[in-house]
């Protein structure tokens, strides 16, 4: 299986890149420049281990073989292939770009099933602190045999602290056998100053069964697109994601689900949680090929917004080209519950930990649904340390003198 | 222990609390009844600390003005508001949610927070006092509950926060006979010397329970009457219309 090219660069009247702020995503390529040889040495002591493990969440329980790239390359000192089961092989691919990039390749042969999870890292860092920020090419490639199950933790993460930017394009591929069942979690938590245009594209065999669980967190402009193909019957795919987004972040994502083939199951269900100045969008489309029959199809998108100019926007996006489907789809945008909010404070709960307890409420759906409890523990603690420092920005912008009105009135 | 002047809040322009005087000594239990629109709701919701309000005049609790603090603070200092429409969390765990505020008050009165088995002890033994389902601890927060349910479940909220001033809002309403017993039992278990409440209803079943010190009639959002509890049978007898607002002047 080859990677999956990236893309020609986009321009505004594509539609799947119509809430990304293309003009500064084209500027922060153009300024960016090839990863040098090697691990930066100005950062070889912060890329150690203890770095992984906290990317992936050891701390929580979340341990197991894992494969880790740094700038797109790969790093063998970080990697750890130890308890790798038999039949599943994790290794390098070639990805066809002449740039020193490597593919992290996990295979699973046929009916091979594994239920601890395996991680892929791809961790993006500056070259110096004062150098041109770097264009980084992540790279995965999925592919399950007939008859498999999987889970994959795909973690894109960085240096805490970083303040020089970094690109990160990152294509994952993926490809499920007949039967195979793949639980892929994709938790983008990049520095806070770094570009990420994520891409993963996955096709779907017969009977098969994707569940993927998306958490956006990190970057400064982050782009999550999803591509899901149903190429054959009987295929199921879950699509569950969430973003919170704080200080000026911009989060996008996009979503499509092909039912190209007959009585194949989608179900995508996007949480989004903006504050201050933060932007997040999901775009999900659903397309019903003609002469299929019995597709499922349903979407849904949530969102909060926690501050007046914080913005979210969803939108449906539907091709449907056959007669026998089943399809709903809906959107709402609101803010925190004032009356609740009010009900927690007056049994003595401070205003920030109600805040906290009714937005950990909202994500639930999504935090709840993660079936590996390590990775649940693990991603639960990085969306509510995110969200309270997305709050604690958001408060420090609204500074009022009464602490008790800092609610905001529509 | 709660000293009220000359109250006046309005919502939008509108004066809904006109010029409340109130005083409730400690150990004392008051009601307050009157007409819909008087303004026993608003009355709530500003003592609560509920934003949207215009205020002027005094409130002190235990001789701190209440108005300037948060909701969070007012409760950390005693008092507490049991609400009409308790309003439901989907998410958020009940027990979560009640160990989150036992030991935000604890640890603001200086007291060591309660671990998870210890709370869970003594939520349960608050439970079977007040006829609850321990299962309701695994509930979200008023969630699906029935009216009565999310009644006893203010009332258990109250009696885990051992607040000194209880505020009720019109907590008997919409309750059946057992319940209505069962929430009665719950407010009178907590009636001491030095806990003060102010019961605010429209039915005289529960006050025949939980025999006040004293009825006061709330109308135009201000206190026109005040008497012993068989005001309040003289009223459920005549109604408020029969009332002589300047009697009380």
């Amino acid at each position: 299986m080859t990677v999956t090219a990236p893309g020609p660069v986009p321009t505004v009247r594509n539609e799947r890149w119509h809430y990304a702020p293309l003009d500064e995503i084209s500027a922060r390529m153009s300024r960016s420049v090839a990863p040098s040889d090697g691990a930066p040495a100005s950062l070889s002591t912060s890329l150690s281990p203890s770095l992984i493990d906290a990317l992936i969440g050891a701390a929580a329980g979340a341990t197991g073989p894992r494969i880790v790239f740094v700038n797109g390359r790969y790093a063998a000192g970080l990697s750890d292939g130890e308890g790798l089961p038999a039949g599943v092989r994790v290794g390098v691919a070639d990805t066809g770009l002449d740039n020193g990039s490597g593919a992290a390749a996990v295979t699973v042969d046929d009916r091979v099933r594994v239920e601890e999870p395996i991680h892929v890292v791809h961790v993006a860092v500056p070259d110096a602190v004062d150098a041109p920020s770097v264009l980084s090419r992540a790279r995965t490639i999925v592919e399950l045999g007939d008859d498999t199950h999987l889970a994959i933790v795909e973690t894109f993460g960085g240096l805490d602290g970083a303040t020089t930017p970094t690109v990160t394009e990152a294509s994952t591929t993926i490809r499920l056998g007949d039967r195979a069942e793949l639980v892929h979690y994709r938790i983008q938590i990049e520095a806070p100053t770094a570009t990420h245009l994520g891409q993963t594209h996955v096709d779907q065999g017969a009977g098969s069964a994707l569940r993927m669980t998306s958490v956006t967190l990190g970057g400064d402009i982050a782009r999550n697109a999803v591509d899901v193909h149903l190429d054959a019957a009987d295929a199921q795919t879950e699509l569950i994601g969430i973003n919170v987004t704080g200080g000026h972040q911009r989060h996008d994502t996009v979503v499509t689900v092909d039912h190209a083939a007959s009585m194949c199951a989608s179900n995508q269900r996007f949480t989004g949680v903006v504050d201050d100045h933060g932007r997040g969008s999901f775009s999900g489309e659903i397309i019903v090929r003609h002469g299929t029959s019995g597709s499922d199809a349903h979407q849904a998108s949530r969102n909060l917004v926690l501050d007046r100019n914080a913005e979210a926007d969803a939108r449906p996006w539907l091709r449907i080209l056959a007669d026998d489907v089943r399809c709903t789809h809906g959107a709402t945008v609101g803010r925190l519950d004032d009356d609740a909010l009010h009900y927690l404070r007056s049994r003595g709960i401070p205003f920030a930990a109600a805040r906290a307890m009714l937005i950990d409420a909202f994500v639930g759906d999504v935090t709840d649904s993660i079936e590996h409890e390590q990775v649940r523990h693990h991603v639960r603690a990085l969306v509510a340390a995110t969200a309270s420092t997305a709050s604690d920005q958001s408060n420090a912008s609204n500074a009022s003198p009464h602490p008790a009105r800092s609610v905001e009135q529509p | 222990m709660l000293h009220i002047a000359d109250l006046h809040a309005s919502v939008a322009g509108r004066t809904i609390l006109d010029g409340l005087d109130l005083d409730v000594p400690t150990g004392e239990v008051h009601v307050i009844m009157g007409p819909n629109g008087s303004g026993k709701t608003t009355l709530t919701n500003v003592l609560s600390g509920r934003d949207g309000y215009d205020t002027s005049g005094t409130v002190t609790f235990d001789g701190i003005d209440l108005l300037p603090l948060t909701p969070e603070d007012r409760a950390a200092a005693g008092v507490f508001v049991a609400f009409q429409h308790p309003v439901e969390i989907p998410g958020v765990g009940n027990m979560y949610f009640l160990r989150t505020a036992v030991n935000s008050v604890r640890s603001h009165r200086g007291l060591p927070e309660l671990a998870a088995v210890d709370f869970l002890g003594i939520a349960k033994d608050h439970m079977a006092r007040l006829a609850m389902d321990p299962a309701f601890l695994s509930r979200s927060v008023n969630a699906g509950f029935s009216g009565g349910e999310k009644k006893r479940n203010e009332i258990l909220q109250m009696s885990m926060l051992e607040p000194r001033l209880a505020i009720l809002d019109e907590t008997d309403s919409g309750l059946d006979i057992d319940a209505l017993r069962v929430v009665a039992q719950g407010i009178e278990r907590l009636r001491s010397p030095d806990r003060s409440m102010l019961i605010i209803t429209h039915h005289t079943p529960l006050l025949d329970a939980v025999r006040p010190d004293h009825v006061h009639v709330l109308q135009g959002g201000r206190i026109v009457r005040s008497g012993g509890p068989e005001l309040a049978h003289e009223l459920e007898a005549a109604g408020y219309g029969t009332l002589p607002i300047e009697e009380a002047v």
